[in-house]
Formats: C-alpha cells, sequence, structure tokens
C-alpha cells in the first residue's frame, strides 16, 4: 500500500518546507489502488447509552503555567506589558499536591524551569500534545460520532481523533498529539493517549515527561455544562508511580461561542527568529523603539 | 457518439444518486454520511491543455493513455540536468521524486481539467490590480528575506499550499478527513495539519474586520449536497490570485460508496474578469491521516533568514530566491 511504503516521508518532509507557490509539478510516484473500502458507513451520531459531550468547552485556572501550587509571578515581559504579563496563581491540581519525580528527574525539571522561557515548546507554538491542550486557555470543541471522537482545539488549530473502534491498535510513529483509542465505561469518555514525542512539556514550569508517556483520560459529564477531567500520567522513567491531574471543564455557553483562529506561528516567530531579521539590534517595545539595558530612566 | 455516450453516463449517475438508488450511506437523520477519510491526488490538470482546445471530456484509452503519459513525463524528468548542475536525484529543486505523492490516475470524472467554468477549462483572465499583486508578492519571495513574513503562508506553515480553501490536489499530503455531526461537518486537512469548522445550519457570519487566515466558512444543506460559503479571507490568504474578498462556495456530494464530488466557485470580482468552477472527485480511503507537524519542523525558516543575513553580510544582492521549478 502506497501510505505505508510511505511511513518515512510525514517526517522528513516536515523538515523541508520549501516555498511551493503552486504544486502542480509532475513526478513519479506508486500508484493507488483503483477503487478503495470506505472507512465509514451509516451509523447513529452517538451509541445510544453515550452521554453527550459534544459543545465547545474551556479549562479556567493556570495549570498551563504550573500544574502545581503557585503564587503569582513575574514573566520577563512585564517591562513592556506590565500588569498583562504576570502569572497568575493556582491552586494544585494534582492529587496530592505534588509531581512524584524520580530524583535525577525532578533535577532536569529543575533545571527547565530555571530557562523556561528558552524552553517551554509552547512558547515556540509547539503543538501542546495530551494533556496540556486541554487546559491551555483555549476553548476546544468536541464533535461526538460513534466510531470516532473528533476533538478541536483552539490554540494553533490543533486536533486529534478519538478512534472508538479499533481497540489494541497501535500508531505506526510517533507524534505530538498521540494516538488516542476511546471507549466508553458508564458515562465516562475513557481515552488512552501512546506514542506521543518526548518534546511536549505538561506546563510553562518545566514538568515533562519522555517517550514513554501513557495518558489516561476521563471525560465525565457533571450536570449540563461541566466536565471532570480527569488524566493519569504514567512514565516510569521519569515519575516514580502514576500521578493524576483532575480540574472541570466549563461548557462555553455564550450564543455566539465558537472555536476562531489562534494561529501561534506568527507570534512565536518573533521569539524564533527577530535574532535573524535584517537590522537586529535587540528586542524591541511594543512601539517598535529598541529595548535596551542602557536606555536613560530619565528619558521616561 | 462518444458525447452521447458520455452525457448518458452522466444522466444515469445523476438520476441515481437523485434517487436514492446509489450505494450512498447516510446518517440517522437523514443526510448523506460524508464522513471517513478522502483522497485528492490526481493527475487531471487544473487547467485544460491547449491539446485538448475543445474537448471536455476523455474516453477510458484517452486516460490511460494521458496516465501513461504523465509516468513517463515523470520519469524523464527524474533523469533530466537542472541548472546544468544537478541531477534530479540531488535536491536542486527542493524536492526529488522521493518527497512527491500526488498520485497517478486522473480523476474520475474524466474530464480533461479539473476547471468547468469557463468553459473552455482555463482561468479567465485577471484583473490588472491583482496582476498587480501577486506581481509585489513574487518580487518579495525573490529577494533574500528580510525577516519571516517575506516568505508566503506555506513556508511559514502558517497554511498548507493543498489544504485551501479550496482543497487541490498538489505535491504531497493530498489527504482530507471530514468528521460529520448533525450540526457540524469539520474539515481536517493532513497538510499543515489543520481544520475547518463547519456550522450546517449557516451560522451567524462573522464582521468583515475579522479576519482569518482560512477565511470564516458556513454551511448548509441543499438537499444531499453540503455548501460551505467562505468569505473574510486576509490579503495573504491567496489561492491562484485571489485576494481578500473572494467569496468561496464548496459544494461536497457523497455520490457512492468511494466517491466524493468536491466543486468549488470562487468568485472575485475584484480580482477576476468573471467566476470560476472546478470539480474533482475524491476517494475515499481506509489510510490514516499523519499529522504533518510543520512549523515544528521547519529548520528552512532559520536557515532561509541566516543565509539571506550571510549574503547581507557578504554584501550580495540576491534577487534569485524563488526556487529553480517556478522561475
Amino acid at each position: 500500500m502506497k501510505r505505508q511504503q510511505n511511513l518515512i516521508k510525514p517526517i522528513l518532509l516536515s523538515a523541508l518546507v520549501i516555498g511551493l507557490v503552486s504544486c502542480s509539478v509532475e513526478v513519479e510516484t506508486d500508484s493507488a489502488p483503483s477503487s478503495l473500502p470506505t472507512t465509514e458507513t451509516a451509523a447513529p451520531t452517538i451509541a445510544a447509552a453515550a452521554p453527550d459531550l459534544n459543545g465547545i468547552w474551556q479549562a479556567l485556572g493556570s495549570a498551563s503555567w504550573n500544574l502545581e501550587g503557585h503564587a503569582a509571578s513575574k514573566t520577563p515581559v512585564t517591562d513592556v506589558l506590565g500588569a498583562l504579563a504576570g502569572i497568575p496563581a493556582g491552586m494544585s491540581v494534582v492529587e496530592g499536591g505534588t509531581i512524584p519525580y524520580l530524583p535525577a528527574a525532578l533535577e532536569q525539571r529543575n533545571a527547565n524551569r530555571e530557562d523556561w522561557t528558552n524552553l517551554d515548546p509552547v512558547a515556540k507554538c509547539y503543538i501542546p500534545g495530551i494533556p496540556r491542550l486541554t487546559y491551555i486557555p483555549f476553548p476546544l470543541q468536541i464533535f461526538q460520532t460513534e466510531s470516532r471522537v473528533f476533538i478541536a482545539y483552539e490554540f494553533g488549530g490543533n486536533s486529534r481523533t478519538i478512534h472508538m473502534n479499533r481497540p489494541g491498535t497501535e500508531a505506526p510513529i510517533p507524534s505530538w498529539m498521540g494516538y488516542s483509542l476511546g471507549h466508553w465505561e458508564g458515562n465516562t469518555l475513557v481515552v488512552d493517549v501512546s506514542s506521543q514525542m518526548a518534546d511536549t512539556w505538561f506546563d510553562s514550569a518545566g514538568n515533562f515527561h519522555s517517550g514513554a508517556l501513557q495518558v489516561e483520560e476521563r471525560y465525565t459529564p457533571v450536570g449540563e455544562s461541566h466536565l471532570l477531567y480527569e488524566a493519569t500520567i504514567t512514565d516510569p522513567e521519569v515519575f516514580s508511580r502514576p500521578w493524576k491531574i483532575r480540574m472541570p471543564l466549563y461548557r462555553r455557553v455564550e450564543e455566539d461561542a465558537r472555536i476562531l483562529e489562534y494561529k501561534c506561528v506568527e507570534f512565536a516567530e518573533d521569539l524564533l527568529y527577530d535574532h535573524l531579521r535584517q537590522g537586529y539590534e535587540g528586542p524591541r517595545n511594543l512601539d517598535g523603539t529598541t529595548r535596551s539595558a542602557t536606555d536613560d530612566p530619565s528619558d521616561l | 457518439m462518444k458525447s452521447f455516450n458520455m452525457a448518458c453516463l452522466f444522466f444515469t449517475a445523476a438520476f441515481l444518486t437523485q434517487t436514492g438508488w446509489a450505494d450512498v450511506p447516510m446518517k440517522s437523520w437523514g443526510k448523506p454520511s460524508l464522513q471517513g477519510n478522502w483522497d485528492y491526488r490526481t493527475v487531471t490538470p487544473f487547467q485544460r491543455p491547449a491539446a485538448f482546445a475543445d474537448q471536455e471530456f476523455l474516453t477510458p484509452e484517452e486516460v490511460d493513455e494521458f496516465e501513461t503519459a504523465v509516468r513517463n513525463g515523470r520519469a524523464a524528468r527524474d533523469a533530466r540536468e537542472f541548472d546544468g548542475q544537478a541531477s534530479q536525484s540531488d535536491v536542486d529543486v527542493g524536492y526529488n521524486s522521493f518527497y512527491l505523492d500526488q498520485g497517478t490516475t486522473m480523476t474520475s470524472t474524466m474530464r480533461t481539467s479539473q476547471l468547468i467554468y469557463p468553459e473552455n477549462g482555463r482561468l479567465p483572465p485577471m484583473k490588472a490590480a491583482a496582476r498587480e499583486a501577486g506581481a509585489y508578492f513574487r518580487a518579495l519571495q525573490s529577494r533574500s528575506p528580510q525577516g519571516p513574513e517575506d516568505r508566503n503562508l506555506f513556508d511559514r506553515c502558517i497554511l498548507g499550499f493543498n489544504a485551501g480553501p479550496p482543497m487541490r490536489s498538489g505535491a504531497y499530503n493530498n489527504m482530507m478527513s471530514l468528521v460529520q455531526t448533525e450540526d457540524y461537518i469539520v474539515i481536517q486537512t493532513e497538510m499543515v495539519n489543520d481544520h475547518r469548522i463547519i456550522p450546517t445550519d449557516g451560522g451567524e457570519a462573522l464582521p468583515s474586520d475579522m479576519r482569518l487566515w482560512k477565511g470564516d466558512s458556513r454551511g448548509e444543506w441543499e438537499g444531499d449536497t453540503f455548501v460551505v460559503t467562505t468569505t473574510n479571507f486576509t490579503y495573504l490568504s491567496r489561492f491562484n490570485g485571489t485576494g481578500e474578498n473572494m467569496t468561496l462556495t464548496e459544494r461536497f456530494t457523497r455520490l457512492d460508496e468511494d466517491r466524493l464530488e468536491y466543486e468549488y466557485t470562487v468568485d472575485d470580482p475584484e480580482s477576476f474578469e468573471d467566476k470560476w468552477t472546478a470539480v474533482v472527485e475524491m476517494k475515499a480511503t481506509d489510510a490514516d491521516l499523519f499529522e504533518y507537524a510543520c512549523h515544528e519542523g521547519n529548520y528552512a525558516m532559520p536557515l532561509m533568514l541566516s543565509g539571506a543575513r550571510k549574503q547581507e553580510a557578504a554584501g550580495i544582492e540576491d534577487d534569485t530566491w524563488l526556487p529553480s521549478w517556478s522561475r
């Protein structure tokens, strides 16, 4: 099959983004089967017994800054954005309060935290992975069908498919969003997420994992407008035991609520490429003037 | 005789579809199921080649002939020298054939082009302002980039070159997935890992000053066809020379188990003298979409920018940044 032969291509292609204004050049590839079976046929949208999770949901709180309890603090851009650029305080969403790191991993977490503004993958607009995309402070929308549950995330235009009809299968390759297999346990949608890249973090505070990460998510309706979200994190290379986070997801009840675009690339470009711009002289203020440590404070 | 047979074939197909005799899976709420993964690779030319002049359809023999010619052309290209320096086995033009996945078959419409309107299968003339805009962007991408914004949205991993809207078969990753509930249809494109959420009840249009990279898409069913209207593009969201005030109308019709007809009309009177319409038939596939993590792997952008800075430092002015195949 064509697609199997091409497993390696998406990885290589990702590394070779070249300006293709129009890509109608003709070059040989393997032939595709002329008649392929269809993936899905007629089926009711939702299994009769399953609750309806369709809708736009959003986490509140500051878990994406730090899963563990934390007081409010500064970011490095308070000199530009003032009070808009503080990190809000938050109670721990980790069951038991703290994350059970292995000793060497805890050192790594602390090193990550020291240099988080340079290292947090989400600051660079990299795909945040699971569970972080759930509690990043942007809405998500659940589309529920019998064979798949699709979640669209506003942040970065990311999404994932939760396969409801292929238990026991595995992803052919790791990915930033991993491979999600779902099933119902009573009213709860249970999702096993495997094959995530090691490159994502759980928050901006340096909390991390390895490529061995397994996440079990549980989405349970609690009334009309709330879901209880729980995620159990298992990663024996980093943690001494599985640990769990929990938080509510709130339904966006505004009549005009919708997922809009937050294509984060355009914002991350400043962080990633500013130093490679023509005439780069250093970080700039919002008015375009260059920020300099030698600025005379008496000018202000 | 040929045209009679073709007309007969299409009439029959239309009749079967209209009367529900064709094998179209349905949703429990009475609409055709569009859900599934769809492959839109095709070698059918976007515009009708001069060789087919007034010929709208091909016979099965002519389709075979065309596909063979494409394969032979690719083989010849593989062996050809580029710029007199490197062979196609190198990556002189960004990609060699290993990276490309454009399919080997014509779309099952058996048409000579994807464009069906204007009737000659060719794009209508562009207006002067649109030609000027095109020249501006071409010049911008020819010069060594001053910053990432000088490169197009595809280089920046903001949009996918074949992901649209509208979707059109390109170099690779010509796959999309439809997820369907009664209230929404979501289009997930493999290229640049993106999605569009389309309400089936038309929804509320965004105010005209809220511009989105992919525009604002609203849908409704016209019988068994799902019709999506998209407006509010940005001035950078260009499709074949369109501008920010394009109105795009896409029509999705499931023909049977294996085929999804995808027809779209571009209405952009600021840029073109006339509307234009294209149609292809996408194929159902069991293959999953891969995660095309474009930005995460965009080593090209920092390399291009640092190359440009290096040229500057050496006092080199370079306006040859368009890839050699597009010059």
